[in-house]
């Protein structure tokens, strides 16, 4: 006989105050089967939650229904509760009459009535509950972080710090990042290759790091603990253990002049290349579609030029690796947004029409003018820069819809930079608001006013336009109420930060979830930042959303401490919540198989006393399976059942409504 | 020689060197204009078959009865464009082995000419374009487009009126090459999702779950149509949640014999119109 005990918490307010919670007590006080129902301002106190164990231990409960708040809350403290009172943790179930009930409801008496049926329906199923076991599962401790911007890097130098191995998967040659590219950094102005270079360093130096440059994640299979990994290594046509980096074949290449990504055009580089000189690994690589032999047949100069023996291979193939890893941190980073989308601003048209993250390489003293603020078109000193804040961030219309974050200070820092190298230039900053919230970016921003003596206009530009050889910005100025006309040598754009391009379909290929702009998405903006919903694989930088480095490192380290949390044991206790095929009713149609999102689902032969074949069938494993249920979903013959929520249990409830 | 006594003797001959074990066809039917399977063990047997316009039936349906291909040896069978589209299927839900059956393939011309079809294996047969192109008979088209035209009550009252008339006899789960479940959803009392008795709800719950599971895998042969002694227009029903699926996701049942079914696999551009 069903014993059950129903607990209605009040929450404070949050549920009294909309559910009658006497009559709810009242109402399942006669539902059959109930045999004590209770009501308390907060079960999930101590002295609520002793309560439900001194009456699971006085009236040898059989089953638990807590009428509270959403699973996600307490349902581990009421499932702890009934385990100290020696009831099987799964014989317990959390009636949500707060978020699906008092909270959304007005009107008190529909509100109780909802409460009741609510709990009714969690009372049939609890009496259909089974005693389950939890599964534990080896957990494998090492790590796999893809993408070696500043996010990635620190991330791993955390978890390999602390001892457990590190794979680091970087697709482009180097690794880096956006950071490699900037010139310094707010709000410090610390030069940011010299604060970047030792990180990289000791990444590829760290006995734990396996650092794959120029290599892609290809496939990732199972689960958390427990994740198969396939690594593409893309063919660098040069032999990293033989190369010394000496550069020889990079200065003998004859194809000179291809626009350098890394310098956002402003230089050049060659067809075999590293991107930049503290490039890590210092191992270049050839542009298959650029290099003259790939082309043609002929040229090999490289080849020739290198003085060590099959260190250029033009035969080299791409390679893969397989991994077996236990947890995943994804650091993909972000991009600029396609400036195209803007023609008023007459970028691509005028050379002199620059991206915030051009002017970090004209300014950077590794880049292509050494340092020099100097005009694309013709070299020369610009004397007065004007600077476009949210050149496509908080513009639904043709841009998006949320602010980027890191341009206000980023703009600042550049009228700084450009200050501090021309004396007598003006810089003149279009901007919305000043958003310069975070620790010494108020008094930066301040500073490039008070100091560095940079002109902040309020209002958006209209259009930018060439007349007698100067660009001409027109706008408004809206703390004047005027429209203005700004003549200009040089027109930065801060645009908007946006995730890669290839964002959305990685994450299906990795299985995370993301937002309407390709951002991953976090399991709970506030409680879970740097989860995503995907058991095992976490987030840190920019790929989440805009962030500076101060952000970002602050986020590869907690996704660090995470990751070191999970590897800290050697086996993980999984919820038993499985599915399990009724092996009489299978049709062997495979369906589930394809369906399964983890390839829980593999197929059984079925023979007889003699060895006999008799059919093929379904059979779920309990290790890989997360309880998702799509198979059941999917299973026409109806063969397929998931523990915990089995039909029968679901079928009760719907029918207590 | 005409087609019917060319299939004949092709049929003896398959039977009499042991390459199959059975050849289902078409006999004589009940009236003139009906055919019934016709199931030959001998090459006497596979004299009795008929080929003429009347034989409009998915012999496919056969295939898939329980036990008859476990032993490994092939069988024969006529088929339509359609049953050979439902082979396709069936194949790729693992349920028949490419291997086993012998098609003898036909096509009914301008409704009265029958034309041999080349080729005796299931990979002879190219028909995924042809499939494509495919456009079910005006009449079908235009009763679709009628009730497409309806708004969602008038709609669901045509519906409501048509299941209504459902006696529940399954005939058309009998008759459908895609049922071959052993034990069919609407059998399952432990919990009872499908009321068995025929009222309106009930009717519902079976021809929606039917629908449903025939999405993306009816092979348009028509057959649970002309099964239903009530006369729904089951074949409606199909051909709308057939049209569902090729536009959302540019999948055509039976196109070929290694599709993954389509409700249980996905495609990096499918559209997510209904995730946020
Ligand atoms: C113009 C500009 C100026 C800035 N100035 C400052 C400043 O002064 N101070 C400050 O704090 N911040 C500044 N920032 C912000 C700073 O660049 C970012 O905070 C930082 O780069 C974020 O690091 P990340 O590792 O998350 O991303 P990224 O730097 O973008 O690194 C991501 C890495 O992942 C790799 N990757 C991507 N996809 C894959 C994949 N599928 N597989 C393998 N690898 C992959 C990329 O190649 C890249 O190396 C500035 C940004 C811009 C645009
Ligand atoms: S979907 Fe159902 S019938 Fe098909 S293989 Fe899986 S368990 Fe068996
Ligand atoms: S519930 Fe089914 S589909 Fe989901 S993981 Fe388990 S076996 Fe796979
Ligand atoms: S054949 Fe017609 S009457 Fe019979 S179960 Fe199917 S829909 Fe109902
Ligand atoms: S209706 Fe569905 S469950 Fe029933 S036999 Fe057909 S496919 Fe199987």
């Amino acid at each position: 006989m069903a014993k059950i005990g129903v607990f209605v918490c009040h929450c404070g307010e949050n549920i009294a105050s909309k559910v009658d919670t006497g009559n709810l007590v009242k109402a399942l006080s006669d539902h059959p089967g109930v045999e004590i129902c209770n009501e308390y301002k907060y079960f999930c106190s101590d002295p609520g939650q002793e309560t439900v164990k001194r009456a699971i231990r006085e009236n040898n409960l059989t089953g638990v229904v807590v009428a509270a708040c959403s699973p996600r809350m307490h349902e581990t403290t009421f499932r702890k509760a009934c385990a100290e009172a020696g009831l099987n943790p799964y014989m317990l179930e959390l009636a949500n009459i707060r978020e699906q009930c008092s909270w959304v409801h007005s009107d008190k008496d529909q509100a109780t009535e909802k409460a009741i049926e609510i709990t009714r329906s969690l009372v049939e199923k609890v009496k259909r509950n089974n005693e389950l076991k939890p599964i534990s599962v080896p957990v494998t401790r090492r790590a796999l972080v893809i993408g070696g911007g500043i996010a990635g890097i620190q991330a791993a130098l955390d978890i390999a710090g602390a001892g457990r191995e590190v794979i680091l998967v970087e697709r482009e040659p180097s690794i880096g990042g956006h950071m490699s590219q900037l010139s310094e950094t707010f709000p410090t102005l610390d030069c940011s290759q010299c604060i970047l270079t030792p990180r990289m360093v000791e990444a590829i130096q760290h006995p734990n790091i396996k650092v794959l440059t120029y290599s892609e994640v290809e496939e990732v299979d199972g689960y958390i603990g427990n994740f198969k990994v396939k690594v593409r290594k893309k063919a660098r046509y040069v032999d990293m253990d033989k190369c010394t980096g000496c550069g020889d074949c990079i200065q003998k290449c004859p194809v000179k002049k291809i626009p350098s990504e890394f310098e956002c055009g402003l230089g050049n580089r060659t067809a075999i290349y590293t991107p930049f000189a503290q490039a890590v690994p210092n191992v270049p690589v050839i542009d298959k579609n650029r290099c003259t032999y790939f082309k043609n047949g002929k040229c090999k100069i490289c080849q020739k030029t290198c003085q060590i023996e099959n260190c250029i291979d033009f035969e080299m193939q791409d390679t893969y690796e397989e991994f077996e890893i236990g947890a995943i941190v994804v650091a993909t980073g972000f991009q600029i947004q396609d400036t195209t989308l803007y023609g008023e601003y007459g970028y691509g048209k005028y050379k002199d029409v620059i991206t915030g993250l051009s002017f970090e390489r004209l300014a950077s003293a590794s880049g292509p003018t050494a340092g020099k603020i100097l005009r694309p078109s013709d070299g020369k000193e610009p004397e007065t820069v004007v600077f476009i804040q949210c050149a496509g961030s908080r513009d639904p219309s043709k841009g998006v819809k949320y602010c980027s974050k890191i341009c206000c200070m980023y703009t600042a820092k550049h009228a700084m930079l450009y200050a501090h190298k021309h004396h007598d230039g003006n810089s003149k900053i279009f901007y919305m608001d000043i958003r310069a919230a975070g620790k010494g970016y108020d008094e930066f921003t301040r500073r490039a006013i008070e100091e560095d003596e940079a002109e902040y206009l309020r209002g958006r530009v209209s259009k930018v336009f060439e007349e007698n050889g100067k660009l001409v910005v027109r706008g408004v100025d809206t703390l004047l109420g005027k429209p203005v006309e700004v003549k200009a040598d040089m027109v930065v754009l801060a645009t908007a930060i946006v995730p890669q391009p290839d964002a959305k379909e990685f994450a299906k290929k990795i299985g995370i979830g993301y937002d309407e702009y390709g951002f991953y998405n976090e399991a709970h903006l506030k409680l879970r930042p740097v989860e995503t919903a995907t058991a095992g694989i976490y987030l840190c930088g920019a790929c989440q959303s805009p962030k500076d480095i101060p952000d970002s490192v602050a986020q590869a380290s907690a996704t660090a401490a995470k990751v070191l949390g999970l590897f800290s044991r050697e086996q993980l206790e999984r919820e038993p919540v499985v599915a399990a095929v009724g092996e009489s009713t299978c049709a062997g149609c495979w369906g589930c198989v394809s369906a399964c999102p983890y390839n829980a689902i593999e197929q059984k032969e079925i023979r007889d006393r003699n060895g006999n074949l008799v059919k093929e069938v379904a059979s779920v494993n309990p290790g890989l399976c997360q309880g998702c249920g799509t198979c059941v979903t999917f299973c026409r013959s109806n063969s397929i059942d998931l523990a915990g929520f089995t039909e029968k249990q679901i079928f009760a409830e719907v029918m207590a409504l | 020689m005409g087609i019917q006594e060319q299939y004949r003797s092709e049929a003896a001959a398959l039977l009499s060197s042991g390459e199959v074990k059975l050849v289902i066809g078409f006999g004589a039917g009940s009236t003139a204009d009906r055919r019934r399977p016709l199931f030959a063990r001998t090459p006497e047997e596979a004299q009795k078959f008929v080929l003429d316009a009347a034989c409009i039936a998915n012999l496919s349906t056969y295939l898939v009865a329980e036990g008859l291909l476990s032993d490994g040896k092939k069988v024969g069978v006529f088929l339509k464009p359609d049953g050979i589209r439902s082979v396709n299927i069936l194949i790729s839900e693992a349920q028949l082995k490419p291997e086993q059956v012998v098609i003898l393939g036909y096509a009914i011309e301008s409704g009265k000419d029958v034309a041999a079809l080349e080729g005796r294996n299931i990979s002879d047969f190219s028909i995924g374009e042809k499939i494509r192109k495919l456009t079910p008979p005006p009449h079908v088209i235009e009763a679709a487009e009628k009730i497409e035209a309806m708004s969602a009550e008038e709609r669901f009252e045509y519906w409501k009126e048509e299941f209504s008339k459902c006696i529940k006899c399954y005939a058309c789960r009998q008759v459908c090459p895609m049922c071959y479940c052993r034990r069919c959803i609407v059998d399952v009392n432990q919990p009872q999702w499908v009321s068995t008795s025929s009222h309106t709800l009930g009717n519902f719950e079976w021809n929606l779950v039917r629908a449903f599971h025939l999405a993306g895998r009816c092979a348009s042969c028509g057959a649970c149509d002309r099964a239903c002694p009530v006369n729904i227009p089951l074949r409606l029903v199909n051909y709308r949640m057939g049209k569902e699926v090729r536009s959302a996701f540019d999948y055509v049942a039976g196109e070929n014999s290694d599709q993954k079914p389509v409700l249980a696999s996905f495609k990096q551009d499918d559209p997510e119109t209904f995730i946020l």
